[in-house]
């Protein structure tokens, strides 16, 4: 059984569909009524074959090397997230993908296209959000999409279902010189979306937006990418990265210290989960019992509960213990090392 | 491989100007510009009618020659610092145009937006002369308006130059400055150097000068431009305020000309040069 998230294309409401793979579902509109099939789709395997492929990709400004030997590869169809603090070097390595900075050294390929060489039909498969999303004030959002598909030699009749799709008709007049952040971050979705790119490279796309904006987007990257898409992602949203994407790389002071599925980067850093034990009257002394137990890295106590991290086979060790000491536990939650665990070990090893 | 593809250059133009068409500047300076022409003939024809087209011309010239590099620089110092700090050619870039494409496109796209502007400026006063005054000299004017947007092409190329250049629009701000200004330090440089040369304030104002002086105009874009309409007239000696000179024969149309056309195409190539090596 698998659950989606759709979205009414009248109202606009999102609603959540159950169902197995390739089954038609009939949903109706909870807010408008509107009714409509939904054809669950088959999970995506991802693929073997490369869309990108960077290798010892090296830029020095000045006497700093904001990217150094970096080499990684995103498979087709994958959703691959790039994380990094400030200044690590990540809107650095986006912009040499698509050739709008000069490397000292290193290759990339697109498609199996060398960017430098063939740039031109390499960049027709590509859709780009930057990190600072800039229009022109004097035009609409209409004329804005109309120059941007000229320029891919995509057909102009495309631009009201764009702009319908992000949501943004009823601004479809207006200069963008009047647009919110949000707005134009909007239309910087549906300039990507021109010519149905393969290829998706987002730079921070939720940087700066409210809640409503960022889980707009986010929808719209699990749908590109639902669709077929292969979508580059960096961000320093740690949840968003390890909410969206299938692998990650995680880039500090230019240098790619690691590149991953979460899950394997978290056993390879053997970060331990952690428990947290709700215990009626917990006394001050029994973190200290507890971090007596062998196999227990830590343990804290804050109000009633006693934040315990550990192997998960020591957890019955660690209730016994407990039990032992006369605590009556109350509940009991495993909380899994999350993406922020390893990059904050990476970053912290690293520096 | 194709240098540049030509319909990439005339979308990137179609777009420069549908979004410069509507600057504000812009459209104030044209209907100023428009004003000017006809207080300029009425001025000329000694307030009881208009003054012929020739007169108003030559009423005109240091006019143009301030108020359409004006134009050309609002229009294009910052559209490669401005747009590569707003994040707007990051887009453009990412899409299959290539660097001297976009800087084509902006220099046609912009330079209609001038077009669009000398010829509701100067259309509108020279109608006006030559419906009350009648339309001689229309040869003349006609060349007038031509080289008018030369001068605006050819600022237009220099502050793409600076544009392309700097940094930041801020910096860039700077350098349009100094192109604007570059007419009256010249001005300034000449002169110093005509009386450090044993050339006295008599022979200035009576027009007794060295053929180097005169000659050196093809250092600055205004005077050379005032040269050129004085020679699509057929107007070898001036006299104004004051002052009287009469252009040397080296100074032909032709060899003006000439001139314009460096001063055009020299500093785009350096502004390919410098968009092409820039880092967006």
């Amino acid at each position: 059984m698998i659950s989606k998230t759709i979205i009414c294309p009248s109202c606009k409401t999102q609603m959540t569909v159950q169902g197995n793979p390739g089954e038609k579902i009939l949903v109706t509109c909870p807010n408008c009524k509107n009714k409509g099939y939904f054809i669950i789709p088959s999970p995506k395997p991802i693929s073997d074959s490369i869309s990108i492929e960077i290798n010892n990709l090296t830029k020095i400004y000045k006497d700093v090397k904001a990217v150094d030997n970096v080499s990684f590869n995103v498979y087709n169809g994958e959703i691959f997230g790039f994380l990094g603090p400030n200044g690590a070097g990540k809107t650095t390595t986006i912009k040499s993908m698509l050739g709008l900075i000069h490397v000292n050294s290193g290759t990339i390929k697109i498609n199996g296209f060398d960017m430098k060489k063939d740039s031109i039909d390499v960049k027709e498969k590509i859709g780009f959000i930057p990190e600072k999303v800039s229009f022109y004030d004097n035009l609409t959002p209409f004329q804005t999409l109309c120059f941007f598909c000229e320029l891919k030699g995509v057909d102009k009749s495309v631009v009201p279902s764009l702009i319908k799709e992000v949501g943004l008709e009823d601004a479809m007049n207006r200069k963008v010189g009047t647009f919110s952040k949000g707005m134009v971050q909007l239309l910087g979705i549906a300039q990507a979306m021109i010519g149905n790119p393969s290829i998706y490279i987002l730079d921070e796309p939720t940087v700066g937006l409210d809640a409503r904006w960022v889980r707009f987007i986010r929808q719209k990257i699990k749908m590109l990418n639902e669709q077929g898409a292969t979508v580059v992602f960096s961000s320093h949203i740690l949840s968003e990265v390890e909410t969206l994407c299938n692998r990650v790389a995680i880039i500090n002071k230019g240098k790619l210290i690691a590149q991953d599925t979460v899950a394997n980067l978290n056993k390879y850093l053997h970060i331990k989960p952690r428990i947290e034990i709700s215990i009626d009257k917990l006394d001050g002394k029994v973190p200290k019992i507890i971090e007596k137990i062998d196999g227990v890295d830590a343990a804290n106590a804050k109000g009633d509960t006693l934040f315990v991290t550990c192997d998960s086979q020591v957890r019955s060790r660690v209730i016994a213990a407990l039990g032992k000491a006369g605590f009556k536990v109350v509940n009991i939650k495993t909380i899994e090392p999350s993406l922020e665990d390893a990059f904050v070990k990476l970053i912290e090893g690293d520096t | 491989m194709k240098l540049f593809n030509p319909r990439t250059m005339y979308v990137v133009a179609k777009k420069e100007f549908l979004d410069n068409i509507r600057n504000k500047w812009v459209i104030v300076l044209t209907f100023l510009f428009a004003l000017i022409i006809i207080f300029v003939s009425y001025a000329v024809g000694s307030g009881e009618t208009f003054g012929n087209m020739q007169n108003t011309v030559l009423g005109l010239l240091s006019i143009t020659s301030f108020l359409i590099p004006i134009i050309a620089i609002i229009l294009g110092f910052s559209t490669i610092s401005g747009e590569a700090e707003s994040g707007a050619l990051n887009v453009v870039l990412s899409y299959p145009a290539k660097r001297i494409e976009v800087l084509l496109g902006k220099l046609l796209g912009l330079g209609s937006v001038i077009i669009v502007s000398v010829f509701i400026g100067f259309g509108v006063g020279g109608v006006v002369i030559a419906l009350t005054v009648g339309p001689e000299s229309w040869v003349g004017y006609i060349a007038f308006i031509f080289l008018t947007i030369f001068l605006g092409f050819i600022y237009l190329s220099l502050a793409i130059c600076i544009s392309a250049f700097c940094k930041r629009r801020i910096t860039s701000i700077g350098g349009g400055i100094l192109v604007f200004f570059w007419s009256f330090i010249y001005g300034i440089v000449i002169t110093v150097i005509l009386y450090a040369t044993g050339g006295t304030v008599d022979d200035l104002l009576a027009g007794n000068l060295p053929d180097w002086f005169y000659n050196s105009v093809v250092f600055s874009p205004g005077d050379l431009h005032q040269a050129a309409v004085q020679r699509a007239f057929g107007v070898d000696t001036i006299n104004a305020m004051g002052y009287s000179y009469t252009l040397p024969e080296s100074l032909s149309l032709s060899n003006l000309l000439i001139v314009h056309i460096i001063w055009l195409i020299v500093p785009l190539v350096l502004a390919y040069i410098f968009f092409k090596k820039r880092d967006i």
